[in-house]
This record gives C-alpha cells, sequence and structure tokens, in this order.
C-alpha cells in the first residue's frame, strides 16, 4: 500500500532512486548472505563429514545417524523439552497475575513497571551471579532462612544436586525473563475497552466471570504467541544454563544447545556439533512453518 | 479480611459473594500479589548491591551472611582493577557493542525505508526470513562462525565479534524498523519531493528525524543484546586480553584469589548501562515489546 508510488511520481532522478535503492538493499543483502546464509549452508554441509576441520571424510547422514541412535539424545532433548516447557508456563503465569494486577492501576504500578524491566535487561552473567549466591550452600541467603525456619537440615546445594539442578536454573530463568510476557499482556490488557467491565459490573457480573468472559478471551491471542516464540527461545537458550550449572551435574541440565557447545569445543567434534546444529535448524524450521502458518506474523509488515 | 462478610449474603447474580466482598478479595489479592512479585524481583537486585559495597570480612563475619551494611567501602571494586583484568575487558565490551550497536541500527534504518518505499516480489518470504533468523539459536549459529573465521584468522578480533553480534541482534532491529516506517506516512516525503528536495535530502531532514523514536529503540536493542552476549564473545574469543567483561567476569568464581565480593562488584557494573536505560529511555524499549517483543 505504501510503496508503489516512489516510481509514478516524475521527479526524473531515476539514478538517485536507484542509488538509494543499492544503498538499502547491498548492505543487507552482503551481511545476511555473510552472516547467516554462508554459515549455515557451510554448517549443514560440514555435517555430512567427519572430522570436517582436519582430514575430511564424507559421511553422508553418519553423523546424523550417530546422534540420532546415542543413548543421550533422548535425554537431552527431554530436557529441553522439560526446560522450554516449565520455563515457558511460569513465565506466562508470574506475567499474567503481574500484568493484571498493574492493569487495575493500583498504586505504584508504573514502579511496578519499571521494576520488571530491570531483570529483563541485567545481563544473564548477572543474574546467574545473584542466584548462584542465593542459592550457594554455604553463604546462601536461602538456605540459610530455609534453615532458620526449620524446613532443612543441612544445607542444600541446588545448583549440583541432581534432582533440583533443572529446578534451579527454571527459576532462574523464569526471574530473568517472565517480564516478557508481563509487558505483552500489559499491552493488550490496556487495550480492552474499561466499557465492558463497566457494563458486566452493572449486571451483577462475578469478578471471575468478568475475566473468564471478557478478559481471557482478549488475551487469547498474545497467550497463544507467548507460548510458541518463548518457548521457542527458550528451547535454543544456552548462555543461562551453562553459565549456571555447565550441564551438569551429571548432564541433568544437557539440553540440545548445550551439547551443541560441548560436541563442539569439548570433544572437538565439529561433525558431531553441526549435526546437532543442523537437528536444531530443522526442529525449528517446523515450529516456524507451523508458526507462520497459524498466525501470518509476517502481515504486520508485507501487506 | 477479618470482617465477618462471608456471612452476610447480598446475593449478586452469578455469585454467592456480595460484589463489595469481591471488590475487597480482589484488591487483596492484588496486593499480595504485587508484594510477592515485588520481593521476587528487588531481593536479588538488593543483596548483589549489599555484597558489593561491604568488605567481604564484614558480609561473612560470624557465620550468618550480613545484608543490612554498616558502612559503604570502595574495596571490591579496587581489587577488581588492581588484581583482575576488569578495565581491559570492559574496554572490549565497549567497543564491540558500540560497534555492533552502530552497524546492526544502520543496517535496520535502511532495510526497514527500503522495504517499505520500494514495491518488490517476494516481501512476505523477506518477512519470513527476518523472523526465522530472529527464532534462531545463538549457538547453533555460533559454530559455523567459529569454523569460518577460524579459517579466515579472525579468531579474536573486534571485527568478528562485532559481526557475529549484528547477525544476532540485526533480524529484530529490521523488524521493529520495518514495522515503524509503515507508521511513517510516505506523503511527507512527496510534499519534500514536489519542492523539489532530492531524495537525499528528504531522507536526511525529513525521514530520519520522524523515524527517531523507531530507531532509538532499535539501537537499544542491539545495545542490549551485545552487552548480554556471553555466547559469541565466548566461542570467538579465546585470549584473555580479547575477553569481553561477560566472558572474562564468567572465570572469577573460579579464582582462588576472588570472592564473592569482587563478583557482586563486577556484576554491579555491569548492571549500571541496563539500570539507565530502565530508567530513563523505557519508552522506547516498551515500544520494542508492542511490536512483537524482544527476545
Amino acid at each position: 500500500m505504501s510503496t508503489v508510488r516512489g516510481v509514478d511520481l516524475p521527479f526524473g532522478r531515476f539514478d538517485e532512486r536507484r542509488l538509494v535503492l543499492l544503498l538499502c538493499f547491498l548492505p543487507l543483502g552482503v551481511f545476511f548472505a555473510v552472516v547467516w546464509l554462508v554459515p549455515v549452508l557451510y554448517a549443514l554441509g560440514m555435517s555430512l563429514f567427519d572430522e570436517p576441520t582436519g582430514g575430511a571424510q564424507f559421511v553422508g547422514p553418519g553423523n546424523y545417524i550417530d546422534l540420532l541412535t546415542a543413548g543421550e539424545f533422548g535425554y537431552f532433548l527431554w530436557n529441553s523439552v522439560l526446560y522450554a516447557g516449565s520455563t515457558t508456563a511460569l513465565s506466562l503465569l508470574v506475567g499474567l497475575s503481574l500484568a493484571l494486577v498493574v492493569n487495575q492501576r493500583i498504586r505504584g504500578g508504573n514502579v511496578l513497571r519499571t521494576m520488571m524491566i530491570f531483570p529483563y535487561l541485567l545481563p544473564t552473567l548477572v543474574v546467574i551471579f545473584m542466584w548462584r549466591f542465593l542459592l550457594d550452600p554455604n553463604v546462601g541467603f536461602v538456605n540459610q532462612l530455609l534453615e532458620n525456619w526449620g524446613l532443612i537440615a543441612e544445607p542444600i546445594a541446588f545448583f549440583s544436586t541432581t534432582g533440583l539442578a533443572m529446578a534451579a536454573v527454571v527459576v532462574t530463568s523464569v526471574w530473568k525473563f517472565g517480564s516478557f510476557a508481563f509487558f505483552i499482556l500489559l499491552a493488550r490488557l490496556q487495550a480492552i475497552d474499561p466499557d465492558l467491565y463497566e457494563r458486566a459490573r452493572v449486571e451483577g457480573a462475578s469478578t471471575w466471570q468478568a475475566f473468564r468472559d471478557i478478559t481471557l478471551p482478549n488475551l487469547r491471542g498474545a497467550i497463544l504467541i507467548i507460548l510458541l516464540v518463548r518457548g521457542i527461545w527458550m528451547f535454543n537458550k544456552f548462555d543461562i544454563i551453562y553459565l549456571a550449572t555447565g550441564g551438569g551435574p551429571l548432564s541433568a541440565t544437557t539440553t540440545l544447545p548445550i551439547w551443541v557447545y560441548e560436541l563442539a569445543f569439548d570433544s572437538i567434534d565439529f561433525g558431531g556439533a553441526t549435526a546437532l546444529a543442523g537437528i536444531m535448524f530443522f526442529l525449528l524450521a517446523a515450529t516456524a512453518i507451523v508458526y507462520f502458518h497459524a498466525f501470518q506474523p509476517e502481515r504486520e509488515v508485507a501487506t | 479480611m477479618g470482617s465477618r462478610g462471608g456471612i452476610r449474603r447480598e446475593r449478586a447474580a452469578g455469585s454467592i459473594v456480595s460484589q463489595r466482598t469481591q471488590a475487597r478479595l480482589k484488591r487483596i489479592a492484588v496486593y499480595v500479589t504485587a508484594l510477592l512479585v515485588s520481593v521476587f524481583v528487588t531481593v536479588p537486585v538488593y543483596v548483589m548491591v549489599a555484597i558489593a559495597i561491604q568488605a567481604p570480612s564484614d558480609v561473612f563475619a560470624g557465620g550468618q551472611v550480613h545484608l543490612l551494611p554498616d558502612g559503604v567501602t570502595l574495596r571490591n571494586f579496587v581489587v577488581l582493577v588492581t588484581e583482575t583484568s576488569s578495565v581491559r575487558y570492559f574496554t572490549n565490551s565497549l567497543i564491540v557493542t558500540a560497534s555492533s550497536t552502530l552497524l546492526s541500527t544502520a543496517l535496520a534504518v535502511a532495510a526497514g525505508y527500503g522495504l517499505t518505499r520500494f514495491d518488490f516480489r517476494g516481501k512476505t518470504l523477506a518477512a519470513r526470513a527476518v523472523l526465522f533468523s530472529y527464532m534462531f539459536s545463538p549457538i547453533v549459529l555460533a559454530i559455523p562462525l567459529y569454523v569460518i573465521f577460524f579459517t579466515l584468522g579472525f579468531l579474536n578480533s573486534y571485527f568478528a565479534l562485532t559481526l557475529a553480534l549484528t547477525a544476532i541482534s540485526a533480524p529484530f532491529c529490521i523488524w521493529l524498523m520495518w514495522q515503524y516506517f509503515q507508521t511513517v506516512p510516505i506523503a511527507l516525503e512527496e510534499s519534500a519531493w514536489v519542492r523539489g528536495a532530492s531524495r537525499w535530502r528528504t531522507v536526511r531532514d525529513v525521514v530520519l528525524p520522524v523515524a527517531r523514536p523507531g530507531y532509538i529503540s532499535a539501537a537499544i536493542f542491539a545495545f542490549a543484546v551485545a552487552w548480554n552476549d556471553f555466547t559469541m564473545a565466548r566461542v570467538v574469543m579465546s585470549r584473555d586480553e580479547m575477553y569481553t567483561i561477560t566472558v572474562g567476569a564468567s572465570l572469577f568464581l573460579d579464582r582462588v584469589s576472588i570472592g564473592w565480593g569482587e563478583t557482586m562488584a563486577v556484576s554491579l557494573l555491569i548492571a549500571i548501562p541496563p539500570f539507565c536505560i530502565a530508567l530513563f529511555l523505557q519508552q522506547y524499549l516498551l515500544q520494542g515489546f508492542s511490536v512483537g517483543g524482544l527476545e
């Protein structure tokens, strides 16, 4: 709608128009080719070779077969799904409840909103330092509280206990990423016509009924987007898990992204690493196809 | 609470509890949630600050952690400067963050302008490509980039890290500017052309000033990605003197000479730029969320 006009305008400087066209798209094209297209194709090619950095030997789908039949694959995939699923669900819960609260225009609502930006912008490393300190078995604040209240006898090393490490990483991740859901839902809530609630109140609807019949239907789209997009991002998260536990203890928190890193830089197996990256690429592509068909997000720009 | 509200029954349609009691319960729920979330969000930040500004001997005196500082000391910061390469790490971070913010924003402004001002086939495909790269896992991209930079001898260079960081920040910046330029009516430019301004001058004097809020959001986002980054710097930089602050500081806890005091002090320093953004530039950031969220 906004575009064709430039062509039929008689501004008579066709060369200049071409120059602008070139300036807009040449850097973009070169950039995408250099940092996206070439690396992705290169990695997909590399994944077909044994030891692609040394005496490369073509093995076809061999690396993929090795990975998929390795005993760990199912376990690491399950860890990824567990991590992505629980962080996304909890972030949604925290974000939704706080968005509902701030939407009530309570005193201090603006302060709460500013406060929520902060964890989001705080570098992952800082977040990890904080939580490793809070959950530390020797000096940690959480252990101290639990001991003082008599809930535990011995301090717990949350990040290095197999049964608890995943939970600790999930809590840390929700702390950092919960505000994503909050901001999106708050924007959606503020767009709901307040008259709807007033009318419901006059007609004697309970608070719960108003929530169920007005608020939830209006949030449906936003909630689905959050589940999908946040889910993808959490599935792909590397740094927060790596910094918190390094994938341990005993690979209790090893997800697929952590495994990619381990294959490449600990086992120096670039064939395997790129093959796993390839598997993740295809998983993402499949999810993206669902996303594009269900939501058609490109309509926001390419109409 | 505490009133005998449960006994009174001014039965409202659809509920056995009166609307007044409901409103009261709702208020309580609202404030309890607000309080819980505030505690959850602020306690870790408070603990970081409290540990950073006290001497470790005071914090850990007597078995319990002291979280109410008696005084303020810069001791931890002095140790950082004198006994670690933190200054060097911060310099590296600033260099790559500044250059990738600039590159990413420039690309996004050019792309956003071009994509909304010129007509061509395959816009849907372009939009999907941008969104797809936006959802990509940085570590999956980091592996081939590492091999390519290794082959070309670019590892441990600002140039390589700038490119890698821009790769992960540019997709969203482009998306943001693409959306933003759609809200800038082309009529403004047309009237400038009619008055004889060249396309170049129109861009400089009409388009860029109007697009300012858009590219400030894009720049903030690109800045946050680069400043936050651990993955790319970890992969691209392997020499100590080239580490960014996140990679350098991540190794602090493994050293015997560095304790929680210095760790929290460096965290506090890293947190200053995000803190300033949250305080002074939050409206631009919220704009980023309104177009589909920041990673």
